[in-house]
């Protein structure tokens, strides 16, 4: 625990140094900032319908109000907390399926490694986001959780190959044999030894399964295929599209949760341009 | 040749899985999908008894095993049987897909190329020019665009270039006071009113190929076969196209697979902003009008055609990489 | 010497990393000539900046080096002045490299005729016709040996050592005036390693043109050089013409590197080694580079400034206070560092054996054809002995390893430790056993996680075969690591991989497979990947250990002359079978195989030169 530590602890020092990564912390950690701390920073309940409807911006409604009369940018505060959720959450449901899948192939090969690729090839091939909009049509109750789930169960197949080469590639070296010379257990090899040579290859698909989970919940909420009623970034853009909000020149109800949307993905990528020059020093500008 | 049958085999394998998949899918899903839509047709007054016939094969019979009725599918399937849609009764299935098909797949299509040749050589001219304002600007817009949402990219598009600026058309696919037809004029609209549409999907879409390019490339200049052709006096434009891009090119195809999945994802939305008359928008239609029929047999098209594009990406793969091939001197 | 084709002065370069913040000048000040048609070798350790000093020439330095001072001409005109397309013109046409790890340096998504072709149509010799193209590629291949048909192969579809002729071939195709050729026979089997060098040597006689060869290894140097640089910690100390450096080394780290080397077949086999550890490029000592290893430093060799070179009357130079003295001395058998003998002695090798291999053979399938790795091989391992299994790469070696250690079974055969059949083991009889048979790997880096500490790796065997806490074990890792030469202990508990040398990593290897306290040690090429100055440090602490302890060892080696040196018994191995077996004192020097003699002339040896050399360069 204390190497994986260490190594996480240097390796965010190296993150930090890249301006990239070090501007995209920032920008997500600013998210996470304003989703902990909506109940303080919005002025207004996001749900309350007590303002005039399709108020144009003003200084008591920055972004304007809805066709319901809600306010806009009290919105935009609280949806930040939906997208980082289904970021966090299926983000690591995704990378702990692929973990397993990718660790499990990589490590055991013979059989359980060639059912297990063709499966991940499958996945892969098959595309995610009908295959998410057929099942969330499907299932009859909507919301957040299920969008999780069907996020979940439809991404994972990239990180899993990923991991796969990986764990193929460490586990061939010296150090993992060495290990066994040692009278280490397999489960100590593959958590001690190999995972934390993987730390980096991991976050980055945690990040890249995140922001996948984030685009597609909120494409989903914007088609209205999640749960209109909750507030979210996605459902905002669905309820403006529907109200005609742009003809109606309410473009800051559009505008501002895909920036909001667009500002996290790219705070997100930017990590990740960090992370994958840790990894990969050749990158290394 | 062991590669294009190893291929050829998977291909066949995902298809089958795909229509299997399709099959269990309404089977499977809590809460009876083909009870549902049945009551919902008596509602809605006299029932139509082919309608319930044909949501029975799609969605699964209130009677008979479940090897019957995967008999019954498959069979109706090879027959090109996809039932009644619900939306746009009494039309089969089939015959409201053959109408978007083809917008789809000229849209998509022709996408997906420009987005694979854009991306790949702005990626490769980034990387062999690394570290210049060229490299920095293309890298910086790319990680902006291409964590755009597909649909805000759409709206927006739609907002400034449609509404405001009235450059194009805000939707549809083809002038609505034409009727679809094989005319210059009507093809001419028909360009006119996909070049918003298209424009965002490359806008969203390159950015994805333009950095795993870009890092391929910047692996493969790193080789040592590179520093070599520096040291044998090639041309810099050699170097980077014959040394360089023609070997990063190869991790960027097995990418495919990952990138079409965005794409696929991406045009739906896309679609669906626009009031495109292709599959997503059907899709789109499909579901919101719990036409189950019509959704999954959706799905089932979009799946073939994305197993297909990947199909050619590995043999594509196949012809750029010697090492597939068997045979030549040594064997 | 002649008019220099190449002429380098006072060489600076220094590689910096905007991200880290680094700078590391690995070559400090190299000057050198080198005249038409000479062939002159470059020797020094990992790291001494050789690779560094010929991508200069060219300007082929990656990884943020730049020339930071000096000149380097060619014909006279300044290769850092010219403008990219004057460059151009002379890469390859004039002057042609041979990269370090040619293994990957064809393109491997085109033929190796197009590699040919590409290069002549840049130079613009398209006055050739396609025929003329394709004779001259073919005539080019036969020269270093390859048939011709192969030049419409994949890279992939050839082996190591044919791409390294390819390599060479395409060096040559232009007529270049000088070929820089940097280490381009390491990680070959030593018999085409020394074929290669045999005929490269005599290519370069027939047709002219100068060689810069860069190698670690002096033996292979002296073997075919005419003139010989010594390079030490980005400098270079000694300059001389091959003979002479040889009969008369001047620079003390030459003459120790010279006492690297015997001939494995004498009487009584002595060698040398260098103490202390490679010098480390980023933190140098002031004053000589040399003197915290050097038998002969005084102290004013251990400030001011680096002492500077000594040109000599004879020709040549070397960089060392005492250089001009030593010309006039007559006798320079001195001692250079600690000495390792071995006399002809009679082990007892009829001793009951530990592990006894049966009629072993073992199949891979590589792309669905077979590579047969061993063929019916039995051997044992008498208790207490050093046994010595050598062969060349492929000739199976590694895989009779990995089966008597249990990492894999064999087809057929059995291999029998203490009563048991170790192929028929499972998973928990395999544990138990690994507490007897341990392993020390080749590459001490590899086999080292990058991720742990070397107080950490110590202690786990102790705990998981010992039944220790961690805080018992402790104890007895100072104790190992201080056996194994690595003191003080302290030290050495809380690094990491990264920040050892090369000979230390190893000795961490070596103390973990004896923290187990094993029976039986597998020692595989245990130090192919070392500095030649640490080698016999590393094989003097195998056989150290081994008298105090009393195990078991198999030492698996390509090398006959360390094979001499720790071996009591010899077995040698060729094509997965056992072709030579016996005392290694009877198999080495008087050698009954046909294969056991092409091993022998392949081990480099300076006292052997491969030809006699050109008519002498006279100055
Ligand atoms: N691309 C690079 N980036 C950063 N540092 C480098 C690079 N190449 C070499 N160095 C450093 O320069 C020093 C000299 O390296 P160089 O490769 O010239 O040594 P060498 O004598 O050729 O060693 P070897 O025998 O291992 O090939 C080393 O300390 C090395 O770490
Ligand atoms: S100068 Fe001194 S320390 Fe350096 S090599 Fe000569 S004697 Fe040794
Ligand atoms: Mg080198």
């Amino acid at each position: 625990m204390r190497a994986v530590v260490a190594s996480l602890v240097s390796s965010f020092g190296l993150l930090w140094s890249n301006w990239r990564a070090r501007l995209g912390l920032v920008m997500v950690g600013g998210f996470i900032v304003i989703a902990i701390l909506a109940p303080w920073l919005a002025p207004y309940s996001p749900t309350s319908q007590a303002f005039g409807r399709m108020l144009p911006p003003s200084a008591a409604h920055l972004l304007g109000t809805t066709q319901l009369g809600q306010d806009v940018f009290s919105q935009l505060i609280w949806g930040a907390r939906t997208s980082l959720l289904v970021g966090a959450a299926a983000g690591g449901l995704v990378t702990l399926i692929a973990i397993v899948i990718g660790l499990l192939s990589g490590f055991l090969q013979g059989w359980v490694d060639d059912v297990l690729m063709l499966l991940t090839n499958v996945a892969l091939v098959i595309p995610g986001f009908p295959l998410m909009i057929v099942l969330s049509a499907y299932i009859p109750v909507h919301g957040v959780g299920v969008i999780i789930i069907v996020l979940s169960v439809t991404g994972w197949a990239w990180g899993a190959r990923v991991l796969r080469s990986q764990m193929i590639s460490l586990r061939s070296r010296d150090y993992v044999a060495s290990a066994e010379f040692s009278g280490e257990s397999v489960l100590r090899i593959v958590f001690r030894e190999i995972l934390p040579n993987m730390t980096s290859l991991i976050a980055a698909s945690f990040m890249g399964a995140a922001m996948g989970a984030i685009l597609g919940e909120a494409g989903l909420e914007f088609l209205g295929f999640g749960n209109p009623q909750v507030v979210s970034w996605g459902t905002m853009l669905y309820w403006a599209e529907n109200s005609s909000a742009l003809i109606a020149g309410q473009w800051a109800w559009i505008f501002a949760p895909g920036l909001a949307l667009a500002l996290l993905g790219v705070g997100i990528a930017f990590i990740n341009f960090g992370i994958d020059i840790i990894s990969n020093p050749k990158l290394e500008a | 040749m062991r590669y294009l049958i190893k291929r050829l085999a998977f291909l066949l394998f995902t298809l089958w899985l795909a229509v299997t998949l399709n099959f269990l899918i309404p089977r499977l899903m809590p809460g009876n999908p083909a009870q549902i839509m049945v009551q919902k047709l008596v509602g809605e007054g006299p029932v139509n008894p082919q309608l319930v016939r044909a949501v029975g094969i799609m969605l699964g019979l209130p009677r008979g095993t479940l090897w019957h009725q995967y008999g019954l599918y498959v069979y109706n399937l090879l027959h090109g049987n996809f039932g009644v849609s619900y939306t746009y009764f009494p039309y089969p299935v089939m015959t409201v897909i053959a109408q978007a098909l083809p917008w789809t797949l000229i849209l998509l299509g022709t996408t997906t190329i420009i987005t694979f040749i854009l991306g790949t050589a702005l990626g490769a001219l980034a990387a062999s020019r690394r570290g210049t304002w060229f490299d920095t600007t293309a890298t910086i817009t790319a990680n902006f665009t291409a964590t755009f949402p597909f649909f805000w990219t759409a709206l927006m598009a739609l907002y400034v270039l449609g509404f405001v600026l009235h450059w194009f058309p805000q939707s549809g696919g083809y002038d609505a006071a034409m009727m679809p037809q094989w005319s210059a004029t009507f093809v001419l609209s028909a360009v006119y009113h996909s070049v918003l549409p298209a424009l965002v999907i490359v806008v969203t879409g390159t950015g994805g190929w333009l950095f795993g390019m870009r890092n391929n490339m910047i692996h493969v200049l790193g080789e040592d076969y590179v520093r070599l052709a520096m040291a044998k006096g090639l041309p810099r434009r050699e170097i980077a196209l014959a040394y360089g891009a023609r070997n990063a090119i190869l991790p960027n195809l097995t990418g495919f697979a990952m990138s079409l999945g965005t794409l696929v994802g991406g045009s739906i939305l896309v679609e669906t902003v626009f009031s495109y008359p292709g599959m997503g928008y059907l899709l789109f239609n499909a579901v919101g009008n719990s036409d189950y029929p019509l959704m999954q047999t959706i799905f089932l098209f979009i799946t073939i055609g994305t197993l297909i594009a990947n199909f050619v990406a590995d043999i594509l793969y196949g012809v750029l990489d010697p090492r597939t091939r068997r045979g030549g001197v040594s064997a | 010497m002649q008019r220099p084709v190449v002429s380098i002065e006072d060489v600076v370069v220094t590689y910096r990393s905007k991200r880290r913040h680094t700078a590391l000048t690995s070559v400090q000040g190299m000057s050198l000539e080198i005249g038409a048609g000479e062939f002159v070798g470059l020797v020094g350790e990992s790291g001494s900046g050789k690779s560094t000093l010929a991508n200069a020439i060219l300007r082929l330095l990656t990884g943020g080096g730049e020339v930071e001072r000096g000149r380097i001409s060619f014909n006279g005109q300044d290769l850092l002045a010219l403008s990219e397309d004057a460059l151009r013109a002379v890469r390859w046409q004039d002057i042609a490299v041979v990269l370090q790890s040619s293994m990957n340096a064809l393109n491997p998504v085109a033929t190796v005729r197009s590699q040919f072709r590409d290069v002549i149509r840049a130079h613009r010799r398209s006055s050739w016709s396609e025929q003329q193209v394709d004779a001259e590629i073919s005539r080019l291949l036969s020269l270093v040996k390859i048939d011709p048909k192969y030049a419409s192969a994949y890279p992939h579809e050839l082996s190591g050592g044919m791409k390294q002729r390819v390599a060479i071939a395409l060096a040559l195709v232009l007529d270049p005036r000088l070929v820089i050729m940097d280490e381009p026979t390491t990680g070959l089997d030593v018999i085409i390693e020394h074929e290669i060098l045999t005929d490269l040597r005599e290519l370069q006689r027939e047709r002219g043109f100068a060689v810069l060869l860069i190698s670690h290894d002096l033996g292979t140097i002296l073997e075919v050089a005419d003139r010989v640089l010594v390079a030490y910690a980005g400098r270079i100390v000694e300059d001389r013409p091959a003979e002479a450096l040889l009969n008369h080394p001047l620079h003390p780290y030459t003459r120790a590197l010279l006492d690297c080397y015997a001939d494995p077949g004498a009487d009584q086999v002595r060698i040398t080694y260098i103490p202390g550890q490679p010098p480390n490029m980023a933190a140098l000592p002031p004053g000589c580079p040399f003197w915290p290893r050097c038998a002969e430093a005084e102290e004013r060799c251990k400030q001011g400034r680096v002492p500077p070179p000594t040109v000599l009357e004879s020709g040549g130079m070397a960089a060392c206070h005492h250089a001009a003295a030593e010309v006039a001395a007559v006798d320079s058998a001195r001692i250079s560092g600690a000495v390792y003998v071995k006399s002809s002695t009679n082990p007892n090798v009829n001793r009951e054996p530990v592990i006894t291999v049966s009629d072993v053979s073992k199949t891979y399938h590589r792309e669905r054809r077979p590579v047969v790795a061993l063929r019916g091989v039995s051997l044992s391992l008498p208790r207490g002995t050093v046994t010595a299994l050598v062969g060349g790469s492929g000739s199976g070696k590694s895989t009779l390893a990995r089966l008597i250690t249990g990492m894999e079974r064999p087809d057929r055969g059995t291999i029998r430790f203490d009563g048991q059949d170790i192929p028929r083991l499972g998973r928990r009889g395999l544990h138990a056993y690994r507490q007897h048979v341990q392993m020390v790997f080749q590459d001490p880096f590899a086999a080292l996680n990058p991720m742990n500490t070397v107080g950490y790796t110590l202690i786990r065997p102790f705990v998981n075969y010992g039944r220790m806490s961690s805080a018992e074990a402790f104890d007895r890792v100072r104790q190992l690591l201080e056996q194994v030469g690595l003191t003080p202990a302290e030290a050495f508990f809380g690094k990491h991989t990264g920040e050892l040398s090369g000979g230390q990593a190893q000795r961490v290897v070596v103390a973990k497979a004896l923290a187990a306290d094993p029976d039986v040690l597998v020692a595989d090429e245990p130090i192919s990947m070392l500095d030649v100055s640490i080698r016999a440090g590393i094989l003097r602490l195998l056989d150290d250990l081994r008298t105090q302890r009393g195990f078991t060892l198999l030492y698996i080696t390509h090398d006959l002359l360390s094979a001499r040196l720790l071996a009591d018994q010899v077995i040698v191995l060729d094509r997965g079978e056992i072709v030579e077996q016996g005392l290694a004192s009877d198999v080495i020097r008087s050698p009954q195989h046909e294969y056991t003699r092409l091993l022998l002339r392949s081990i480099p040896n300076p006292r052997r030169r491969m030809l006699p050399p050109k008519a002498q360069v006279s100055h």
